[in-house]
């Protein structure tokens, strides 16, 4: 299942908030109207938890995780990281990373399985990463955007990328990842897949701009609701040519 | 995309009120004092700028005008129908024309009037130069009475015009009169169009909207349609033939075979005939509408058969009836379905298509190696999906609590602390103590350190390490222990009496207050080696006499050098002050060449001394008032 939200008025909820199979992360906004769209949709099944990384609420954009571990820059204050690690589950390992690249969820994507880097990633960070998240680590760009991880959301189930990639990129990045990829956009045309939508293994949220054919390519892909990837090709192939 | 808004065209105001607001604002926004003393050039100027500046704002309210209402050169093909239907453009154009005329005649007689400004030789003459101007303006714009009337109609109209954007998926409904257009439209879109049973209550464009297959469709409603020659239509039929023309839709012809709207079968087969040439190749479909009162099947022969060549002409057939709702949703369905295909197909045949063929692509992978990856989703999750289970009790989220709460609302943060024992939750947690940072000594295996320090300390215990410190000591010691410590109180106890004695309790003569008694000086002064003579001639030994008059007790001024000559002996009661204080004549007259080299810098600044700071005149007049350009030091 797709859910719309908005966070204080802006599209861009993978901004402000962190999504994997084993915890959900929600920036500290003026209220809570962002926080109880995930509360009441993961109700229960996974922790909920308002954060914050080096005073900021762009949390989605600052860290880096899976169902195995959470990555942190190093601007992460002690309490910050305290406070994370007493909300998350004890098996979820949390760890801060010393990185040039300090924006880890803008240059690092990843599943419960690999993760796509930035290619002037740290090899350092690379073994941390390989050794927190429990992932295979591949060094790619999408659509020649090396911000990997703003330009793609993908689950273990399927994945969305960049609107500009072209059908041969696709499939060697989908036998990367080994998981269906589609090309496309979210919040009515944008293609900052990473910013717009945040996406596990059951439930995916998106900007409120999402048109209907965005939302409906969105829960087909990550096989969220009992539609299959291929339907792309054919159910929506009318919608999606004319726009 | 163009986008067609023209709701926020400004408002056109009559002529009158034009130009009150262009005068007012001349008035306001220009210099308004002027005396016939002041000099020629600046009486023409102060003239000049009102002229003109009248002139400007005439200028850009009427182009303002002509900016703001659309061009209809410029307009989608059906607005600029529509419009020429509903205004008649011969009419717009020149009623635009007509303002962008009067905008130039007056950029003109603002241009003569400065121009003869210049030769304006007083007061009254620039005057009456101005007054003439702006009244020559005045008169132009009133000759544009009736174009602004006009035009500030259009723009009321316009901007009640539904926003119909020509090139999105439409389904256009069209008819004769009273066939049951409108009431389509209401069935399958949210929009509220009058139905009466009577001919023309439709009697412009209506607009709604619907969804289907994930995209949003336009249904435009038109005005019912007679058959007669293009001439002779009215402007209400000229707005739906307007749009049947012009907008890339499905069509929708609604008859009625039950005749009920007054016109006959035929003449209804007939009109779709005449205007089947408007269509072109655009998606078409013939409704049937009112199937509750007569169905196709019920119809007389030769009316089937109309039909029956219709369908062979290749125009689909279908029937509905708005009243029971029976075959609306499938009208619409198929509707859609044809639209979209034919869009779909014209699209392919561009280029665009191209660009967006990899969206349409789903790449799967091809495995690489055995490894399984299978998704990770809680049981709770996946049993809650497989029950269907709709949210019977809806949990009470965090912003119930918010809205509940109000402003005494604070985000508790720790409420979602995972910790091993819950009732540590709350714990106040210090970040910095003695200084140090917390967080830096915190060391993941601290509680294990702990245990194994216990065990080691009772590995000790065990071993009797701490047991020899008890009964050790002799009742000796014990004895001398407990004497100590009495000595030790008692000792204390004095030190307090003492301390309590020892407090001055009356007020304190201070030292000088007192009468020494010279015989104790002379012996204190004598044991710190200082010779003292009590008798002497010192402070000290000089006693008050019994003489009523006292001794000076400064010594007299003695005469420092030798007097010059005896007869001249000066009284010798003061020494003049440049002298005091001088050893002889040498060191005064060195003295006062010095002072005299001292005072030379203060010269220079006509100081008296250095002591002199007054500053005569805090602001010079001349400094801060006078003929300067833009304004005074305070204004500007």
């Amino acid at each position: 299942m797709a859910v719309r939200a908005q966070f204080e008025g802006n599209n861009e909820i993978g901004v402000f908030s962190k999504l994997t199979n084993a915890y959900c992360l929600v920036g500290i906004g003026g209220s809570e109207n962002f926080y109880s769209v995930f509360e009441g949709e993961l109700e229960g099944a996974v922790p909920v938890v308002h954060a914050s990384l080096a005073g900021c609420r762009i949390i989605g954009r600052m860290c880096a995780g899976n169902r195995h571990g959470l990555l942190v820059p190093n601007s992460t204050t002690d309490q910050e990281l305290q406070h994370i690690r007493n909300s998350l589950p004890d098996a979820v390992r949390v760890q801060r990373v010393e990185e040039r690249l300090s924006a880890l969820g803008n240059v690092v994507a990843c599943n419960d399985y690999v993760a796509l880097v930035h290619p002037d990633l740290d090899r350092e960070t690379e073994e941390i990463i390989t050794d927190v998240l429990k992932v295979e680590v591949f060094r790619h760009a999408i659509a020649s955007n090396v911000l990997v991880g703003s330009y793609c959301a993908f689950s273990n189930q399927g994945g969305l990328v960049h609107p500009k990639t072209p059908t041969v990129d696709l499939d060697e990045l989908s036998s990367l990842l080994q998981v269906p990829l589609v090309a496309g956009t979210v919040n009515r045309g944008s293609d900052v897949i990473g910013a717009g939508l945040v996406v596990n293994d059951w439930v995916a949220f998106c900007g409120l701009d999402t048109t209907a054919t965005e939302v409906s390519v969105i829960e087909g892909v990550f096989k969220l609701g009992d539609g299959q990837p291929s339907a792309i090709q054919t159910d929506m192939r009318d919608s999606l040519l004319d726009r | 995309m163009a986008q067609y808004n023209f709701k926020n065209i400004t408002v056109v105001p009559p002529f009158k009120d034009f130009i009150d607001i262009v005068l007012s604002k001349t008035q306001r926004k220009t210099p308004t004092v002027i005396h016939r003393h002041y000099k020629i050039t600046r009486i023409r100027t102060f003239y000049m700028r009102k002229v003109k500046f009248a002139q400007q704002t005439f200028h850009d309210k009427l182009t303002l005008i002509i900016t703001e209402f659309p061009k209809l050169d410029d307009l989608h093909p059906f607005y600029a129908d529509l419009m020429n239907i509903l205004y008649d453009k011969d009419h717009y154009k020149l009623a635009l024309g007509q303002i962008n005329t009067a905008r130039h005649l007056i950029d003109n007689v603002a241009k003569d009037y400065v121009r003869l400004m210049k030769y304006g030789d007083s007061l009254y003459r620039c005057k009456q130069l101005k007054k003439a101007a702006l009244g020559r303006m005045c008169t132009l714009m009133k000759r544009q009475k009736q174009n602004l009337e006009y035009l500030e109609e259009v723009r009321q109209h316009v901007s009640r015009l539904p926003s119909i954007d020509p090139n999105m998926r439409t389904l256009l409904i069209c008819g004769f009169p009273n066939v049951g257009k409108s009431s389509f439209i209401n069935k399958i879109t949210r929009a509220d169009v009058e139905v009466q049973p009577y001919a023309f209550t439709t009697k412009s464009l209506y607009v709604g909207h619907t969804d289907f297959k994930y995209l949003r469709w336009q249904v435009i409603d038109t005005p019912g349609i007679l058959d007669h020659s293009t001439e002779e239509r009215n402007a209400i039929e000229m707005q739906a033939v307007a749009a049947l023309v012009h907008i890339r839709a499905a069509v929708l012809y609604v008859m009625d075979p039950s005749e009920q709207c007054g016109r006959s079968f035929e003449e209804q087969i007939h009109l779709f005939e005449s205007i089947k040439p408007m269509f072109g190749t655009k998606p078409l479909m013939v409704i049937c509408n009112k199937n509750d009162i007569i169905t196709i099947d019920e119809l007389p022969e030769e009316k089937r058969a109309q039909l029956k060549d219709l369908e062979e002409a290749g125009v689909p057939i279908l029937t509905m009836s708005t009243v029971t709702e029976d075959g609306v949703m499938n009208v619409k369905t198929q509707a859609c379905e044809r639209l979209l295909a034919h869009r779909v197909e014209n699209k392919i045949r561009t280029k665009k298509v191209t660009d967006i063929q990899n969206r349409l692509h789903v790449a799967m992978p091809t495995k690489r190696d055995e490894k399984a990856r299978p998704p990770c989703i809680p049981p709770s999750v996946l049993k809650k999906r497989a029950a269907m289970q709709v949210d019977a009790k809806r949990r009470k989220l965090e912003r119930d609590i918010e809205l509940e709460e109000g402003d005494d609302y604070t985000l508790d943060l720790r409420k979602t602390w995972d910790l091993k024992n819950p009732d540590e939750k709350y714990d106040v947690l210090p970040e910095v103590w003695m200084g140090k940072n917390v967080a830096d000594f915190i060391d993941p295996d601290i509680m294990q350190k702990l245990e194994e320090l216990e065990k080691e300390e009772a590995l000790r215990e065990q071993a009797g390490l701490y047991d020899e410190d008890e009964e050790s000591e002799d009742e000796e010691t014990q004895d001398m222990r407990k004497t100590a410590r009495k000595i030790r109180e008692k000792k204390k106890i004095m030190i307090l009496e003492s301390r309590e004695k020892r407090r001055v309790q009356k007020a304190k003569l201070p030292r000088t207050g007192k009468k020494v008694d010279p015989d104790d000086m002379e012996e204190q002064l004598e044991e710190l080696g200082v010779e003292f003579d009590a008798s002497g001639e010192n402070n000290f030994g000089r006693m008050r006499s019994r003489s009523a008059s006292r001794k000076a007790l400064k010594r007299k001024r003695e005469e420092s050098a030798e007097p010059r000559s005896v007869s001249r002996a000066r009284s010798s009661s003061q020494a003049p002050r440049d002298k005091s204080g001088m050893r002889d004549a040498t060191m005064v007259s060195k003295a006062k060449k010095v002072a005299r080299k001292a005072q030379k810098p203060r010269n220079m600044d006509a100081k008296k001394g250095e002591g002199d700071r007054v500053i005569l005149n805090m602001k010079p007049k001349h400094l801060f008032a006078g003929k300067r350009k833009g304004g005074k030091t305070q204004r500007r």
